[in-house]
């Protein structure tokens, strides 16, 4: 089974086997890059959400996620505006010279996380997000991440407006996922803040395995969304998108860094093993009598949760 | 046809037909005279003949003999839907023949409105009027389409059509009826002798003769009467549907069952009996038995929109969830459920045990409690229609509410509604259904302020300022603040008044009084008999007594708030006190803006409503960092104010400053009541709960978690799973553990706690349950 990178951040198949071996072969092999740009505000409450969404995802980026300053880069509308995390401001020539900053430092097989958040305008392939000066269209954006063909992209367009992102920048190796369905979602949206809120807490993590995959940050934020229309009474209008749910489950985020220590890259491997009998199991749930798939099911939890106290007491992270 | 103006339109048209000598219209005369007399299938009849010759000749027809195929046609509606549109297109027709014919516009008027209609009514009795200004049965139609829509006009309209014509008999009736209505039974009475000196054979007269007997107990009268009406029609469907009508006013819903029960057996097709009986059969609970009468109603009316709207809410109950528990069935929607009778069944339970220990009364059967998750259902279950302001209703032992997702945050208190519609439940059932309004629900809201010093109406400014201007009714009045309310405020100015003299009642003469008050109203005697035997009093000396009373209790506050006597703003001293603390507040000179507050207060102490003192001081306390004088001064808010859900965060953030987490929780129990539905204040109570050893609490709250279907809904149970094992249940926990795990097994807290458990469990896992 492959689990997260030195990084914490690695592309997770679920394939259970020869787990043991697969650890230190991704260790190093994956890398995460991110690019956090936020445009126009337009007035201070807008200001202060896209400025504390943007830090929130880059504290955690850097602290959490581990990822090197040279691989997280922060654009803004002004940089006076946070002065700890902006690191430029987010104009057409800045963004551009992010991305080529960034395909010439990823590696083959590594993550690059674009997130992009402010107002969004335009429709199709001239869709675009506000920024200071002339705003770069969603076929700029496309152009930029072609230079991404070896690397897995999520690209997130949490803006107003922001559904036709999708069909102009999906591809092949891409999860693009905006805020809403069509360029024609243009009242303000909701969806950015509990989108980052479930990358960088444990809340969106629906299997608890510590690690964040977009699509389980994408399901916590959309349900996230919805609750703040019923609970505002209002008629939902924005419905956020994703273009590839299979990529989106398999990248993730989040994590512990694998020990390089053969006693617990045995157990972490054992338990594994252990893990994917309880998903044998679970498929047989139909056809078994439900006392002795309790017993079973039991017994395997706690062989597993057995494990996962080995690994700790041998200075592992389960 | 409206049934009150059928003996008026009978004499109209012999006058119709002594001015104009018709055969047509004296054989529709017949049809409606049989009809009068109990006669249907000979009214059908002849209507039937009328009918058919007019659709053989009748473009030759005159306007005169068109409006009496029209009548006809209207007799034919009580079966027929087709017929009612074809009535409608012979008066037309008559009008086309006549351009400025009133009848035709009149009989169009009466036949929009019976079917439920107003506007276009009101159209056609307006053109009346255009043609002529003077006409009584004009005026009299626009006042029964006012009283339809519930506009106040319908007096002066009924008024005018008195003074046009003297001699209109169904006018009086109609003022005999809205006198019924409002509880002022001897004006009603005067009116119906007047209608019936006009025409003796008025029905609906008698009815309302019946009616006044009925509720004030005369069984002789109400014989005597009942004896009159047979005499004229020995099956008189509609004299018994009008006292089924009445007994529902009154909230006696068992004897407006049986009542509509007996008209249906005298006009097994009528659509009225059919509707109150299935109406009055959903408001004693028996929904099975409603629903073939209304689909039956509705089948021969399908004009009737209540009927329509209470059908398509009892489509909707189907998918509702019934609990029963204890002294109660509730049923809510099933998304709710679960939730909301957490909260609700030991709340109900306690109020149940308070008021059936006060009151000495046990009601005959389980409560049933309907909670609606939207409005417009609740409304629709009240009256029919949507639209109904009301957040609560009693039928005796049927009671429905708002659900509070019906209503936006703040704007009412589930728990103290719920006890509020629970009290009328003992207050009605010991009265037998006899305790005017203004004391059940004076009561009512009484037991709120008892149940929780913060539930139920509490003084305002608004109220001072009314009963200074003289807007607020004498005690011996105060039923009509209940049923004819002057202006809009009035209502709610009676609730809390008629609260008052309650409390008031019970300071000085003991709660037995008032057990005494409703077993005298039970006996039928009327309020000033009722102050006689038990309070030993006269309807003079309670209203100077009270007026008294209530100087004294808010003599400050009286003299610091200006007369109210139109619809003009608030204002006086403690309104100016208050308004230059928060001008100084806005420009930060809060010291000052202290100064005034505290003087403002002091004139009004109680005051804990918008923008009370109280809620400024504690605000300059907070920034002063003083925290125990912000928590003071927000008591006094939280205390006294059911929704004041910012106050009680503020309460719940300043005791737990001050390092008080048992105190902490009782403003965060109190949010639960203006809204169950915030995440986060139930984590919080959880966790707050855990921390202090509160267990059960502890529990309930993760339960409830559970049921808000939070968006980490494993964390979420996995909590669960906490609680019910800090709480002993090893068994539960495990089984709500090995669910968690199934789904995330490298979930590692939930992971720590199985081996926990197993550690703690006595038994092996191989001998317990399944998971």
């Amino acid at each position: 089974m492959d689990v997260s990178s030195a990084q914490g951040v690695g592309v997770i198949r679920r394939l259970v086997l020869a787990a043991s071996l697969c650890v230190p072969s991704l260790v190093s092999a994956q890398q995460t890059h991110v690019l956090i740009i936020t445009g126009l505000a337009g007035a201070p409450q807008y200001q202060k959400s896209f400025n504390e969404t943007a830090a929130m995802l880059a504290d955690t980026a850097k602290k959490k996620w581990g990822i090197a300053d040279s691989s997280l880069i922060v654009l803004g509308e002004d940089r006076a505006f946070d002065p700890v995390h902006i690191k430029g401001k987010s104009t057409r020539e800045e963004v551009a010279a992010a991305f080529l900053r960034l395909s010439r430092r990823a590696k083959p097989g590594d993550v690059v996380l674009v997130f992009l958040n402010g107002h969004g305008g335009g429709e199709g392939s001239t869709s675009r997000v506000n920024l200071p000066g002339p705003d770069p269209t969603a076929a700029d954006y496309a152009t930029w991440i072609a230079g991404f063909s070896r690397q897995s992209v999520v690209f997130v367009n949490a803006a107003t407006g922001s559904g036709d992102f999708v069909g102009v920048l999906k591809g092949p190796g891409r999860v693009i996922v905006t805020a809403t369905k069509t360029a024609v979602e243009k009242n303000e949206s909701v969806f950015a803040a509990p989108f980052v809120r479930g990358l960088v807490s444990g809340e969106a993590d629906a299997d608890k395995d510590g690690r964040i995959s977009v699509l389980e940050a994408f399901t916590y934020a959309q349900k996230e969304v919805a609750r703040s229309y019923e609970e505002g009474r209002k008629l939902m209008t924005e419905h956020a998108q994703l273009s590839d749910s299979l990529l989106a489950r398999s990248v993730s985020f989040g994590g512990s860094p694998a020990s390089g220590d053969p006693r617990v890259m045995a157990l972490v491997g054992e338990r594994a093993a252990l893990e994917s009998q309880v998903a044998d199991l679970r498929t047989k749930k139909a056809s078994m009598d439900s006392t002795a798939y309790s017993r079973e099911l039991e017994k395997l939890l706690v062989a597993i949760a057995e494990k996962s106290q080995a690994i700790r007491a041998a200075g592992g992270k389960p | 046809m409206s049934r009150f103006c059928l003996f008026a339109l009978l004499v109209l048209a012999v006058n119709c037909k002594a001015q104009e000598p018709s055969a047509r219209t004296a054989d529709v005369l017949l049809a409606e005279r049989s009809l009068l007399h109990g006669d249907k299938t000979d009214a059908l009849r002849r209507a039937q003949l009328i009918a058919g010759a007019y659709e053989q000749s009748g473009t030759q027809w005159s306007a005169a003999d068109r409006i009496a195929a029209g009548r006809a046609y209207v007799i034919l509606g009580s079966r027929s839907k087709e017929a009612v549109r074809q009535a409608l297109a012979a008066f037309d027709a008559a009008i086309a023949a006549d351009k400025s014919n009133v009848e035709a516009r009149l009989r169009i008027g009466d036949l929009f409105l019976d079917k439920y209609n107003a506007p276009e009514a009101k159209a056609s009795f307006d053109e009346v009027m255009k043609l002529d200004p003077k006409n009584a049965r004009g005026a009299l139609g626009l006042a029964r389409v006012s009283a339809f829509q519930g506009k106040k006009e319908f007096e002066s309209y009924a008024r005018a059509s008195v003074a046009s014509d003297p001699k209109l008999a169904t006018a009086r009736v109609f003022l005999a009826q809205t006198h019924l209505v409002a509880e002022a039974r001897d004006s009603a009475v005067a009116e119906a002798k007047a209608a019936l000196a006009l025409d003796p054979e008025s029905i609906p007269a008698w009815a309302v003769l019946g009616a006044v007997a009925m509720t004030s107990g005369d069984s002789a009268e109400l014989k005597r009467v009942r004896e009159a009406v047979l005499k004229i029609n020995p099956r008189p469907a509609d004299f018994y549907l009008d006292l089924a009508d009445a007994a529902t006013k009154q909230r006696r819903y068992d004897d407006g069952v049986r009542l509509a029960r007996e008209a249906l057996r005298f006009d097994s097709t009528s659509v009225r009996a059919l509707g109150m009986l299935g109406t009055n059969e959903m408001r004693v609970g028996n929904l099975d038995a409603a629903r073939p009468l209304l689909e039956k109603a509705f089948a021969i009316d399908p004009f009737n929109l209540w009927h329509k709207n209470t059908l398509d809410l009892l489509d909707q109950m189907k998918t509702f969830r019934t609990i029963d528990v204890g002294h109660f069935r509730v049923v809510a929607s099933e998304k709710e459920a679960p939730q909301l009778t957490s909260y609700i069944l030991p709340l109900l339970e306690e109020a149940y045990d308070s008021l059936s220990r006060r009151y000495q009364y046990t009601p005959p059967s389980a409560v049933r409690f309907e909670i609606y998750s939207h409005h417009a259902d609740f409304s629709v279950r009240t009256v029919g229609l949507t639209g109904l302001g009301a957040l609560g209703v009693s039928f005796g032992p049927v009671l429905a509410i708002d659900a509070p997702s019906a209503r936006n945050r703040g704007e009412f208190n589930w728990g103290s509604t719920s006890w509020h519609e629970l009290a009328h439940t003992f207050t009605l059932g010991l009265s037998n259904n006899h305790a005017p309004r203004w004391f059940t629900e004076g009561l009512s809201v009484l037991e709120e302020r008892r149940a929780r010093p913060e539930w139920g109406a509490k003084v305002s400014v608004e109220f001072l300022s009314a009963y200074r201007g003289g807007k607020i009714r004498k005690v011996s009045e105060l039923n009509d603040g209940f049923v004819k309310p002057r202006y809009g405020a009035e209502t709610i100015f009676s609730y809390y008044d008629a609260s008052l003299v309650c409390e008031m009642i019970e300071q000085e003469h003991g709660s037995a009084a008032i057990v005494e008050m409703l077993k005298a109203y039970r006996d039928g005697l009327s309020t000033p008999q009722v102050f006689q035997r038990v309070l030993k009093t006269t309807p003079e000396q309670i209203d100077a007594h009270f007026d008294a009373w209530f100087t004294k209790r808010f003599g400050e506050p009286l003299k610091n708030v200006a007369a109210n006597e139109g619809e003009e703003s608030v204002s006086g001293p403690f309104v100016d006190a208050v308004r230059k603390g928060l001008d100084l507040m806005g420009r930060a000179q809060n010291d000052s803006a202290k100064v005034e507050l505290l003087r403002a207060q002091a004139m009004f102490p109680e005051y804990a409503g918008q923008n009370a003192p109280a809620l400024m001081l504690a605000k300059i306390a907070q920034d002063k960092r003083d925290q125990r004088g912000a928590l003071a001064q927000v008591q006094r808010v939280t205390q006294s104010n059911e929704t004041a859900w910012d106050a009680n965060l503020v309460e719940a953030d300043l005791r737990l400053q001050l390092g008080d987490t048992i105190g902490a929780l009782v403003p965060l129990q109190r949010l639960i009541w203006i809204s169950p539905y915030e995440l986060s204040i139930h984590v919080r109570l959880a966790e707050l709960a855990a921390r202090v050893g509160n267990r059960a609490l502890a529990l309930r709250e993760r339960r409830a978690v559970l049921t808000l279907d939070p968006t980490d809904k494993l964390e979420a149970r996995y909590q669960l799973a906490r609680a019910l094992t800090d709480a002993g249940d090893v068994a539960a926990a495990r089984r709500e553990l090995l669910a968690v795990l199934e789904n995330a097994p490298s979930f590692e807290k939930a992971q720590s706690l199985l081996l926990e458990l197993r550690t703690r469990s006595a038994s092996p896992p191989d001998d317990e349950e399944s998971a």
